[in-house]
């Protein structure tokens, strides 16, 4: 009878109902979403037709399968880009001592947390066809190339999204021992030959796992195409058209073009894994590489490299905030002080910012304690669940933004549950899409904690429950508090999904923006660019400065 | 104190297919100061969370005093246990370490404070209690976490290797310290090492395990001049092996002539080949008796307070010899021949060695 009771206890305790929700949750909002999206896309308004008639169509007409090639070469070569300027870049600011470091630190943050798409239409202020920068070297007689289609969207990319690489190979370098350069070097390895002999061969996972990060982000963005492709399109403007289509939008198609989409970055991510996996050698540093001494040549050219690569990426948000406090006629900028924008801005920014406010903060809300509890289940509590679970969050790192935000909408646009248009859509929509980040961390820092400090407090007779809440948390939470500031930087300035998601309603500030880029008002949309960059900025630089976090803590 | 006798009892452990302990059967006296030795991957961790209950066994059943705790979950068996890495809470004032038991108990503060002050006093922390764990050494932290579990008057007190992160003199220190102080509350108490010296300078008795099973147990003088098997032999201090046959009743010899007499009954149940083993302190060099047992000096190794003789028995068979030396003495040269001679019962017969 005892032994009964004992087994009942061990069985239907606190954590396995906790499992139980999460898996619903999961079920809700991520398996059902996907699966409805590739039922759809196999399904037709014509019972005659195959179930694979809308694949088919797709690839007999080449205005939709086109927008897959552009898609396809767009983002590989600003991956190729990002990987060839990012890891250079990493491995002079880690191991030279470059001028200007901590300004380096710092425009690598701010270029990867600000909007992108306010990115492409700086560059075009700056270098489209009656840019600043082109209307002047043509006075002098020199003809820029245009900035319009495939060129543009690539340099943005390129340059918006290196920082992924850049951080990545960061923290791979940090990871390497010392000794392993020095015994390169000491068996007559130069530093080039060391670089390309050893250290490259060992940061392979950190370059992929960055390579992947700037192929999806660039795969599934749809701002910046919208501002700077002009007639190139791509399959995830595509995907954006048919819903805010005018004839009503077409789900089926929709479906089709975001199953294409879910394919190629699950396929990205699967060939990653693989690749990184065959090139890992978990290695640990006791002693990090160390910062190298180097004659004032190398050191002023590695530096020279660095700022200009930052500085050229920064370029774009150091002329939102200048253009913020500048007189503007449409898109026309004139060079003269003034605080018209912030001041037309205050009387409309109301709404947009308390729904970004308060939309950001529950799914940060939400994330953190959702995250915290499924990093435990997979960490200290693994069975048959708790390895599916891990499957689950796993996979939702491959479905981007826009591909989840079209499954929901599917999803939960007819009874029993209508949730498109409303506040609830938007904010698990960011929930689900930081999910994956929020575990990884949680998992992170609980393997970290050794399990025997929980077990000492059991031993001690406090039982699971109180040992949760008195050990495991208070450890945790300044992983936790780190968490969650990251969430809110990154959720904060979500366009993709939130395009396709927001009704009149539940406009947010990336949406004002968006939309004000669009209709040509680039002085207020500079002016609400700047609110929203200082919103994704300061809780960072909370971070940092007083959480003692590195910028790799990003990736 | 409430301290009871601990009976394990047949059990085993199996991780898949792979069994970590293997019907281990213990019974510990109220009190006693009981010893896990052996070396890494024999079990010792299992079995010793077993007991703490933060695993299951696979079969077997464990009681403390006369009541089976199989199913008293972890939390409730009040074992207070040491862990090899600390798992001192970090974000926990020592007093708040110290305090953390008594007060998952429910106790009453005030009398939480006077037991942690005494605690404090006992350990000769009273300085130290408002410290963070971070701020206190090695040794330090680890008197806190015994504090820690002594405090709450387990019934049982469970060690795991808590020496073996420390430095060498820490290590001695401590380990005397341990001791002292265990005798001094009289708690049942199981301690895991893989050091044997700790095991022989602490214990009351001794468990001389190997894969997951129990070799042997006994007193430390037990399992040290009495090996039951040739494991232990081999495991415990320095141990000379050598394939013995034999020659007549109850007489085995061994290389370079040395004769051993065994009591006629051993010698039945050992059969024809045997494998002889003696310490290498006890092995005495002198001048070659004619018809005794003799050897060649292959090497000498000059360690300080001991010198060691290498000696070849012939038939490339080597054993050591260990002697303490004083000053002037000198080593035989290599290459001398000397004679061997072992006290009559300072020597252990085993089976043939396959
Ligand atoms: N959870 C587990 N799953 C599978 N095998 C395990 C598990 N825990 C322990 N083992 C295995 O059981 C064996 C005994 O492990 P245990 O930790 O008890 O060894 P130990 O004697 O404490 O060793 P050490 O001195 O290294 O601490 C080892 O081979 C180990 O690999
Ligand atoms: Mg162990």
């Amino acid at each position: 009878m005892q032994a009964m009771q004992a087994w009942v206890a061990h069985r239907i305790g606190f954590w396995p109902i906790i499992t139980l929700l999460v898996f619903l949750t999961l079920i809700a909002l991520l398996l059902m979403p996907v699966v409805n999206i590739i039922g759809m896309s196999l399904s037709s308004k014509d019972p005659n037709s195959s179930v694979i008639a809308n694949y088919v169509e797709f690839f007999s007409r080449r205005f939709y399968y086109q927008t897959l090639i552009n898609s396809v070469q767009v983002s590989v070569a600003a991956t190729f880009f990002a990987v060839l300027f990012g890891v250079p870049a990493a491995y002079f600011a880690t191991r030279y001592e470059i001028f200007g470091r901590s300004f380096v630190r710092a425009a690598v943050v701010l270029t990867f947390v600000s909007p992108p798409f306010i990115g492409s239409y700086s560059w075009v202020v700056l270098f489209g066809r009656s840019g600043i920068v082109t209307q002047t070297l043509a006075d002098i007689g020199i003809n820029l190339p245009s900035i319009y289609g495939a060129p543009g969207i690539v340099l943005v990319f390129t340059l918006q999204f290196f920082p992924f690489v850049f951080l990545m190979v960061s923290s791979g370098l940090k990871s390497i021992d010392q000794s392993v350069e020095d015994a390169a070097r000491n068996l007559g390895s130069s530093e080039l030959r060391t670089f390309f002999t050893v250290l490259l061969p060992l940061l392979i996972p950190s370059i992929s796992a960055g390579a992947l990060l700037v192929f999806v982000a660039a795969f599934t963005d749809i701002g910046t195409p919208i501002i700077i492709g002009e007639r190139f399109r791509v399959l995830p403007v595509l995907v954006f058209g048919e819903f805010v289509n005018e004839f009503g939008g077409r789900p089926i198609l929709a479906s089709t073009l975001a199953v294409l989409l879910l394919t190629v970055t699950t396929s990205a991510l699967l060939l990653q894994r693989w690749y990184a996996a065959r090139h890992a050698y978990g290695t640990s540093a006791i002693r990090p590489l160390l910062v190298m001494e180097q004659t004032p040549l190398k050191r002023i050219l590695a530096s020279v490299y660095v700022l200009l690569l930052v500085g050229l990426a920064l370029l774009p948000v150091i002329n939102i905030v200048i253009s913020s406090f500048l007189k503007a006629n449409g898109p026309l900028l004139i060079a003269e002080f003034t605080m018209e924008n912030y001041e037309r801005v205050w009387r409309t920014i109301g709404t947009p910012l308390s729904n970004t406010l308060y939309y950001t903060t529950v799914a940060t809300a939400m994330c953190a304690v959702v995250g915290t509890a499924v990093g435990y289940i997979i960490v200290r509590r693994p069975g048959r669940l708790g390895g599916w679970l891990d499957g689950v969050v796993m996979f939702s790192y491959a479905v981007p933004g826009i591909v989840l935000a079209v499954g929901l909408v599917v999803t939960y646009n007819e009874p029993p549950l209508i949730l498109t248009g409303t506040s609830a859509i938007l904010i698990l929509a960011f929930f689900i899409r930081r999910l994956p980040f929020s575990v990884r961390s949680s998992v992170s820092m609980l393997q970290q904690l050794s399990r025997d400090t929980e077990d000492a407090s059991i031993n001690l007779g406090a039982g699971p429950g109180r040992t949760f809440l008195r050990i495991t948390v208070p450890l945790l939470s300044m992983a936790i508090l780190s968490g969650v500031l990251l969430t809110w930087s990154n959720t904060i300035r979500e366009l993709s999904a939130t395009l396709i998601l927001q009704s009149g309603n539940t406009v947010t500030l990336s949406i004002e923006i968006f939309n004000e880029v669009v209709n040509g008002n680039f002085g207020i949309a500079s002016a609400l660019g700047t609110v929203l960059i200082l919103l994704t900025f300061l809780p960072l630089v909370i971070l940092f400065a007083f959480l003692g976090k590195k910028e790799e803590a990003l990736v | 104190m409430a301290s009871t006798s601990v009976h394990i009892e047949s059990v085993t452990k199996q991780f898949g297919d792979f069994t970590a302990v293997n019907k281990v059967d213990i019974s510990i006296a109220k009190g006693e100061f009981f010893t896990l030795l052996g070396s890494s991957g024999c079990g010792k961790t299992t079995l010793l969370r077993i007991v703490a209950g933060f695993m299951q066994q696979s079969s077997g059943r464990i009681l403390f005093g006369d009541k089976p705790i199989d199913n008293v979950p972890a939390h409730k068996r009040n074992t207070g246990m040491v862990f090899q890495n600390y798992a001192i809470f970090p974000h926990l004032t020592v007093v708040d370490n110290i305090a953390y038991g008594l007060r998952a108990r429910g106790l009453p503060s005030a009398q939480v404070d006077e037991r942690v002050r005494k605690m404090l006093a006992m350990m000769r922390l009273e300085h130290l209690g408002h410290r963070r764990p971070r701020e206190l050494s090695g040794g330090q932290q680890q008197r806190v976490v015994l504090a820690r579990a002594i405090v709450i008057e387990p019934d049982v007190l469970l060690m795991d290797e808590p020496l073996s992160n420390l430095d060498t003199e820490m290590r001695i220190h401590l380990r005397s310290e341990i001791r002292t102080l265990q005798r001094q509350i009289g708690v049942t108490t199981i301690y895991v090492t893989h050091d044997q010296e700790e095991a022989l300078m602490m214990s009351d008795r001794v468990a001389v395990m190997s894969a997951g099973h129990v070799e042997q147990i006994g007193s430390p003088a037990d399992i040290f001049y009495r090996p039951r098997t040739r494991f232990v032999a081999s495991f415990i201090g320095e141990s000379n092996f050598m394939p013995a046959e034999a020659v007549a009743d109850g007489v085995y010899a061994v290389p370079g002539g040395g004769r051993f007499n065994v009591p006629a009954a051993r010698a039945a149940e050992l059969g024809r080949k045997a494998e002889i083993a003696f310490r290498s302190h006890d092995i005495t060099v002198g001048a070659p008796v004619a018809g005794g047992w003799t050897a060649t000096v292959v090497d000498a190794q000059f360690y300080g307070a001991t010198t060691r003789l290498v000696l070849d028995l012939g038939d490339g068979k080597t054993v050591q010899a260990a002697s303490t030396g004083h000053a002037g003495s000198v080593p035989p040269p290599v290459g001398t021949r000397v004679g061997l001679a072992l006290p009559p019962d300072a020597f252990w017969i085993f089976p043939e060695k396959r």
